[in-house]
């Protein structure tokens, strides 16, 4: 059974990389199930692109997707890549087993602040820290968009979900500063209102040995935009006004060292915060195997 | 990478702990991945595989969790490796979340659980046949397993082997229960040569060519059969590989459509009973009194049942090797022409509860309940006396 092609005769294909996803091959279009406003439909047609123009191999490179809305996503990257759904969280877990299983795989595994750093966290931590060579995008919504919009670790303080009575209080956990004290050895946060940068980076994670991080800020309209106000105290409730509040919200590093702690409080820093090479696990673990089998 | 003049152990009389017997049970199935987390009464597992599985070419890790250890082992089984971990009590139960993912997306793994005493933290260094339900129940939705439960070190290599050869044909989760003492009981192993141990192991079948109609993983129109399972970085792999109930194609089903899957997931392993089940029955012939025991217990009933017999009681054994699936249409023939049933376990009585659906209402059942140690003989001994004496 192949995927059943519809033709639309009038209608153009709206991007050069449109039928390479499934959804795409089957509706003619760029198809997602995703909320007006969000941040995935965009994620994934970037993520599509590098996957052609870097010529992966879909057989190297396997798909391992955790849970979140971006579960979805499935259907949107190339439908030649071989992708595993796993359960919630568990994703940098299970790609560990790939990888040491087959270590010519090099898994790429999409993940939300939800799965990666609140359920997943420990997976996270010590994928981080064995260097396992993979790469991580982790998609931050400040949201969980699946479920209906409650509290994540990374809700901004101030802000207003279904789970938390009144404003926000906790702190909120920052994936890059996670990565980086676990060990993640290329490191880098970026948002859907950067699409260039995501890709040099993603192009980038995919050259690196050992474990990339990259952070994607992306908006999530119908859970935090419609529930939350941007400075001029207007409701989020458009795709635009989510991804200007992010993109007003977004500092480059060398521009974050000028500001205060108080001031960076409710910024997003992106950049590059790590790129330097080290053991990696899987690498190691073949030296270590290869004595074994020869002493 | 393969290594296998380092494979298989020597061939001949070893004496070997339990844990180690499994380990080496393990390696002759073909393992080349093993995720753990350490924990009292299963460490000599991962102490052993840690370097006889690399010198065979395959892979160690240690984990943060068992979470992460079972997660790895899903995930290198659907790499094409031979995967297993081995656990307790505690740690089973916080891998019921994966096991349950597994048996949904059909992916073979085995679990070593080296069962130990609980609730909680329990007497970690006491046996307690507590898991044989967790095994089965733990995990949510509804799905089937294959547990086997050995009783001496020679079982532990010999059903670790079966054990993975299960897992391959039927595509579930798979586990051997041992326990604490059994795992650290130290016993003469006859080890079979390489070639003999090469024509029991059921190999993982790789499919070379993109082939639609074989690579559906839940297509069994009809008569159930159960394809190879998908290996990631070949060109069989579906689709998409999800954990949620789906077609032949690998493609989530709605609500109007779930009914299908998720019965053929439980009648795959149900319907094969008669293949999977493994029981072995010691004069029951003529038996009064059947006892019915699995695990290192049915090893005191093998002797509980000669002392018997030199007393004139007739007394029989019929031993499950395998719990799961239990054959229900076995024990309900053996237990008709019983007078009465004697079922002692390591436990306070939980697979009791399935004889009971096997038996007819009037025929009297007797419990003989221990935990965190092994059956004196005498005492499973006076309650088949009792059970003569008040159903002569």
């Amino acid at each position: 059974m192949s995927p059943q092609i519809t033709t639309f005769p009038n209608e153009k294909p709206e991007h050069p990389v449109t039928l390479l996803s499934m959804g795409g091959l089957m509706t003619g279009n760029f198809w997602s199930m995703f909320c007006g406003g969000c941040g995935y439909g965009i994620i994934f047609q970037l993520f599509d692109k590098v996957f052609v123009e870097e010529k992966l191999d879909p057989f190297k490179y396997p798909v391992i997707i955790g849970i979140g809305c971006y579960t979805q996503g499935n259907t949107l990257v190339p439908a030649a890549s071989q992708r595993v759904t796993t359960l919630h969280g568990r994703a940098p877990a299970m790609a560990t087993g790939i990888k040491l299983a087959n270590p010519a795989m090099k898994p790429i595994i999409l993940t939300g602040d939800g799965d990666c750093l609140g359920i997943g966290g420990n997976h996270f931590i010590h994928l981080c820290r064995r260097n396992l060579d993979s790469v991580v995008l982790l998609f931050n919504n400040s949201i969980y968009g699946m479920t209906g919009g409650q509290v994540a670790p990374t809700t901004p303080q101030g802000s207003s979900t279904m789970t938390t009575l009144g404003a926000v209080f906790e702190n909120r956990l920052d994936g890059v500063k996670l990565a980086l004290a676990a060990g993640a050895t290329y490191v880098a946060r970026t948002t859907v209102a950067h699409p260039r940068t995501f890709m040099h980076y993603l192009k980038k994670a995919i050259k690196h040995a050992g474990t990339s991080v990259i952070e994607v800020v992306t908006p999530c309209v119908t859970y935090f935009g419609r529930k939350n106000v941007n400075d001029a105290s207007q409701r989020m409730d458009t795709g635009g006004l989510l991804l200007e509040w992010i993109k007003a919200h977004a500092v480059w590093n060398n521009q974050a060292k000028l500001l205060s702690e108080a001031e960076l409080a409710d910024k997003y820093v992106i950049g590059e915060f790590r790129e330097e090479d080290r053991p990696e696990y899987s690498a190691e673990y073949e030296k270590v195997k290869k004595k074994a089998m020869e002493g | 990478m393969e290594n296998e003049s380092k494979r298989y152990m020597a061939p001949g009389k070893h004496v070997l702990m339990g844990n180690v017997a499994m380990a080496e049970g393990a390696m002759a199935a073909g393992l080349t991945f093993f995720g753990g987390y350490p924990i009292t009464p299963s460490t000599e597992v991962p102490e052993h595989l840690v370097w006889r599985l690399p010198e065979a070419g395959g892979a160690f890790i240690q984990m943060e969790d068992e979470l992460a250890a079972i997660n790895s082992v899903a995930g290198a089984s659907v790499a094409g490796a031979k995967a297993m971990t081995a656990t307790s009590g505690p740690g089973t139960s916080l891998m019921a979340e994966t096991i349950s993912m597994a048996a949904a997306m059909e992916i073979p793994l085995v679990i070593c659980d080296v069962q130990r005493n609980g609730p909680g933290t329990g007497l970690v260094t006491a046996p307690h046949h507590n898991d044989v339900f967790q095994c089965k129940y733990s995990g949510n939705g509804e799905y089937e397993v294959i547990a086997y439960a050995p009783m001496s070190c020679q079982e532990l290599y010999d059903l670790t082997i079966e054990a993975f050869n299960a897992a391959e044909t039927y595509r579930c989760p798979t586990y051997v229960l041992s326990d604490a003492y059994l795992g650290h009981l130290h016993e003469p192993v006859v080890i079979p040569t390489a070639e003999e141990v090469k024509k029991l192991v059921v190999a993982r079948a790789i499919l070379d060519k993109p082939n639609q109609e074989k690579f559906t993983f839940l297509d069994r129109e009809g008569n159930i059969q159960i394809p190879p399972a998908p290996v990631l970085g070949t060109p069989n792999f579906p689709t998409t590989f999800i954990s949620q109930p789906h077609g032949p194609d690998g493609i989530p089903v709605n609500e109007d459509q779930v009914l299908k899957p998720n019965t053929l997931l439980v009648e795959k392993i149900t319907k094969n009973v008669e293949k999977i089940a493994r029981t072995e029955a010691y004069m029951l012939d003529d038996a009064e009194v059947v006892i019915i025991a699995y695990g290192l217990t049915a090893r005191v009933c093998y002797h509980v049942v000669n002392l018997a017999r030199k007393e004139g009681l007739k007394a029989g054994l019929f031993r499950l090797v395998t719990i799961w699936p239990f054959p229900y249409e076995r024990v309900k023939s053996v237990v008709a022409g019983a007078k009465a049933i004697v079922v002692p376990e390591m436990n306070l009585g939980l697979m009791a509860g399935e004889v009971e659906r096997c038996k007819p209402l009037a025929m009297p059942m007797y419990k003989v309940p221990k935990i965190a140690d092994i059956h004196e003989p005498g005492e499973i001994l006076a309650v088949v006396r009792k059970a003569k004496e008040a159903h002569p």
